[in-house]
């Protein structure tokens, strides 16, 4: 069917009584419309957040033209529809729909689900309420055909600890999409022609490389409420399920056509991504080891995408995705290449955050405007020794002298990042954020004259409260609690105020509230999903929105379930309790982790991949950076 | 140096729902990925050097609006609209296209009047007599809010140069610019209010915009 010819599920009144009614049209340039008699399988694709957010992300992208590379399969896409018409939908009784077809999403086959940050865990409630799924996976009928209801698996950072979630989702897939949704597919297609039952199928799924099916392990707790046991109820399932990677990034499928939104959305350009994983292991950061090990795309293939895109989307604008672009080993080629593109195709080029030096500054002064744009930092601690726990190879005189460069070359304006409470951290290290800050300020009245200076430098900081991960160094680490959360960020402003250029710097402080529940979600296990289920009906949703999140719900369903906050967020856990994502295998393993924490402890620094092997276990997987 | 040139375009469908800004930012990536050699305003962040007649309100459909370039450069005029079509998403198309003569205004300064279709939810209460009825009226007022929140009455009748059943819709020809500039729901608001009667609009498509030639006709803003 032409895309023109679609019929809207949403009736004319419906959509011109609520806000940009295009988030719920489809039929965008290069969205793919398919006969549904020459497909055997439809996947609906959904971003549990508005329109504009879920559009500009990356991995569902990917996904989605890989899925409808494949002849028998259609992939569509569905988001969370915003408060307006989620109240429609209600009141009328129409099924959430998929933005391709319009037709309902409880008649697809599968419903896979992106959890890209846990504050999206209410969204992901009312994807599945709004399309008439019933909410908990054990009510879907395991002993019925295959076909009822779709599959929902789940996918993306948040299943590292899906266990908050385990009770919603047929099935995570552990790992980068590319590798098994074909042997998922074909698995399914066969299952559903035999007439298998829905448990048949999610115990042969269950048996298939990083697919986890929660409903098929059993958890078993301790009195003092942590886990005694996670082990599988059936035969022939794996114990432990093992994360998924691609091993070579240029012969994997890449998005050269990817769906242009008509409205604007988040990233609104041309996404090249270089690289997947990160060298630097930053002990609070989840990323750095999920997506271990670093992986590269080769220049020629990112020129060859490069040009594929300007012609198939007309983007006037391009960005490039990685954890960490100054790591990516060809930079400067890529860089000057990119620049010359987007030089003869009038495109802008918008870089990443890069380690500044005089290379980088040189890039950014051929395509920023200098007097417009900030210099970034992410010291993401104040004092050296605070620096040397969370392993930030990054020093004060790293940040000055590349500041210096940075006010010599006309640039008045610096972003710092940094975290409050880190593991082990004192008084004096969070005083010494402002410190930085104000010798930053320094740097700049001695290293520009006065007769050269254009006004004021502006010295931002920001902090943002640190929530120990799944998979770090410090998932066993104790967070802080509201009021120490805010008593650090007084401090810090207090520590500001005493600073001799204190007008040239300004600090801003994320909100408390959420870290909290955010806390919870990244640590918590299975029995979290009741307070999930609690805090939806009693009306949250989009908590990730700040005029949204309603906090006191929140503290009332964690009262009502599971084992308490102070159980799950504000304790130290011992190196030897089985943590409820002990189910899964990232290649890393628990011993380098527990050396890392006995690092962090010690305030020593441990290398990048790089430099030197750390001996993490990443290299089973055979590729990238580790050595064979 | 430089050629303006009017594109004369349509839409239906889904993509009718698109506001204003999304219609111009979909022309814009459009341009560029049918390679044609627009010309880009000078400064820091160039953008190109287009413009539209007239904003296309959410839902509204079109059979003639229009926007304006300028090239640096092109092969003809048909391949113009032929390289465009070749790129453009379903629901929206080129229609033609044409060079504007140096001495002519651009393409939102030239905007006199506007032809519609409006589709009701129930035409057959809309018989000729209540048309009748209704523009033969001494003047049709409108409310209006003031710049400074006052309510103030308007007068549209001169504004309504033509009303007229259509086979199913209802068919109109109002005065756009700038002294007065009427919309087909004000029409059928106060066709309403006047006559008694309770329809609402189910679509409206915009079926020409036009501008007033030298010996003051209407003529399409397209031809000149």
């Amino acid at each position: 069917m032409k895309k023109e010819d679609r019929i809207l599920a949403l009736d004319h009144d419906t959509l011109m009584s609520i806000e940009k009614p295009a988030r719920y049209i489809g039929g965008e340039l290069n969205s793919i419309n398919k006969a549904k008699s020459d497909i055997r399988l439809r996947f609906c694709m959904c971003f549990p957040d508005i329109y504009e957010i879920g559009m500009s992300h990356l991995g569902i992208s990917i996904l989605y033209g890989m899925m409808n590379s494949y002849d028998d399969v259609w992939c569509e896409r569905v988001f969370s529809p915003w408060t307006d018409l989620d109240k429609v939908l209600r009141e009328k009784n129409i099924p959430l729909f998929a933005l391709e077809s319009q037709d309902p999403v409880k008649d697809f086959d599968f419903l896979g689900i992106t959890l890209q940050y846990e504050m999206c865990y209410t969204n992901v409630l009312q994807i599945l309420d709004l399309s008439m799924i019933p909410i908990y996976q054990r009510d879907r009928g395991m002993d019925e055909k295959l076909g009822k209801y779709p599959i929902v698996i789940g996918g993306g950072p948040c299943i590292y600890n899906a266990e908050p979630i385990a009770d919603f989702f047929d099935i995570f897939y552990i790992g980068e999409g590319e590798t098994m949704y074909r042997a998922l597919f074909d698995l399914y297609e066969e299952s559903k022609e035999k007439g298998l039952t829905r448990k048949e199928f999610l115990v042969e799924a269950a048996k298939l490389r990083g697919i986890y099916v929660p409903c098929l392990y059993d958890v078993k707790y301790n009195e003092d409420n942590t886990i005694k046991s996670m082990n599988p109820i059936v035969e022939g399932i794996p114990a432990t399920v093992k994360k998924e990677v691609v091993k070579e990034l240029d012969d994997v499928f890449f998005p050269t056509k990817p769906i242009v939104p008509f409205i604007r959305a988040t990233q609104d350009r041309i996404v090249l991504e270089v690289q997947r994983g990160c060298i630097r292991g930053c002990r609070f950061c989840q990323a750095g080891q999920i997506y271990k090990p670093i992986r590269t795309r080769s220049v020629d293939k990112l020129m060859e995408y490069a040009a594929e895109l300007v012609k198939s989307t007309g983007y006037d604008e391009m960005s490039l995705s990685s954890l960490s672009t100054s790591d990516y080993p060809d930079l400067e080629e890529l860089l000057n290449k990119l620049i010359d593109l987007c030089a003869e195709k009038k495109m802008n080029i918008s870089l990443p955050s890069l380690r500044i030096d005089a290379f980088s500054l040189d890039v950014m002064s051929k395509v920023q405007d200098v007097r417009k744009t900030s210099l970034t930092f992410a010291p993401e601690a104040g004092s050296q020794r605070m620096r040397n726990v969370i392993n930030k190879g990054l020093t004060k005189d790293n940040i000055l002298s590349g500041a210096t460069m940075a006010f010599q070359g006309g640039w008045n304006k610096v972003k710092l990042y940094f975290m409050l409470g880190l593991p082990f951290e004192t008084d004096e290290d969070i005083k010494e954020i402002m410190y930085l800050c104000n010798d930053i300020a320094a740097a700049y009245y001695e290293a520009v004259p006065k007769e050269k200076r254009m006004g004021r430098v502006q010295v931002s900081a920001s902090t943002s409260f640190f929530i120990p991960k799944p998979f770090t160094a410090f998932q066993w680490a104790p967070m802080n609690n509201m009021q120490q959360f805010i008593d650090k960020a007084e401090l810090t402003k207090k520590t500001m105020l005493e600073q001799l250029n204190k007008k040239s710097i300004s600090y801003k402080w994320h909100e408390a509230g959420t870290s909290v529940v955010e806390g919870v979600f990244a640590r918590g296990d299975r029995r979290i999903s009741d307070a999930i289920y609690y805090a939806y009906r009693n009306g949250c949703l989009f908590d990730a929105w700040t005029e949204e999140y309603k906090h006191d719900v929140w503290m009332d369903a964690f009262e009502k379930y599971g084992a308490g906050l102070d159980f799950y967020i504000f304790r130290e856990r011992n190196v030897d309790e089985i943590l409820p994502w002990d189910i899964l295998d990232i290649g890393v393993n628990k011993s380098y982790l527990v050396r890392e924490w006995e690092n962090a402890r010690n305030e020593k620094v441990t290398e990048n991949c790089k430099d030197k092997c750390a001996g993490c276990g990443a290299f089973t997987y055979k590729c990238g950076i580790c050595p064979r | 140096m430089a050629t303006a040139i009017r594109i004369k375009f349509s839409r239906k469908g889904p993509v009718s729902y698109l506001g204003h800004l999304d219609v111009l930012r979909y022309f814009q990536k459009a341009i560029i990925r049918a390679g044609i050699d627009i010309r880009y305003s000078e400064g820091f962040n160039p953008h190109q050097i287009l413009s539209f007649a007239y904003p296309l309100g959410v839902s509204m459909e079109t059979e003639g609006d229009y926007c304006d370039i300028e090239v640096n450069s092109f092969d003809s005029i048909q391949d113009i609209v032929d390289s465009l079509n070749q790129v453009m998403n379903e629901g929206i198309s080129v229609i033609s296209a044409s060079i504007v003569p140096d001495d002519k205004l651009n393409a939102m300064a030239s905007v006199a009047m506007a032809e519609y279709n409006v589709v009701l939810n129930d035409i057959s209460i809309v018989n000729e007599d209540i048309i009748n009825s209704y523009l033969s009226r001494e003047t049709i007022e409108i409310e209006k809010e003031g710049k400074k929140g006052e309510i103030k009455k308007v007068d549209i009748k001169e504004g309504i140069l033509e009303l007229k059943k259509n086979n199913d819709m209802l068919n109109m020809k109002l005065l756009s610019g700038s002294t007065l500039n009427i919309k087909p729901a004000q029409v059928v608001e106060t066709l309403c209010k006047y006559e008694n009667i309770d329809v609402n609009i189910q679509k409206i498509i915009r079926v020409e915009i036009y501008q007033s030639s030298d010996d003051d006709e209407y003529i399409p803003l397209g031809q000149f």
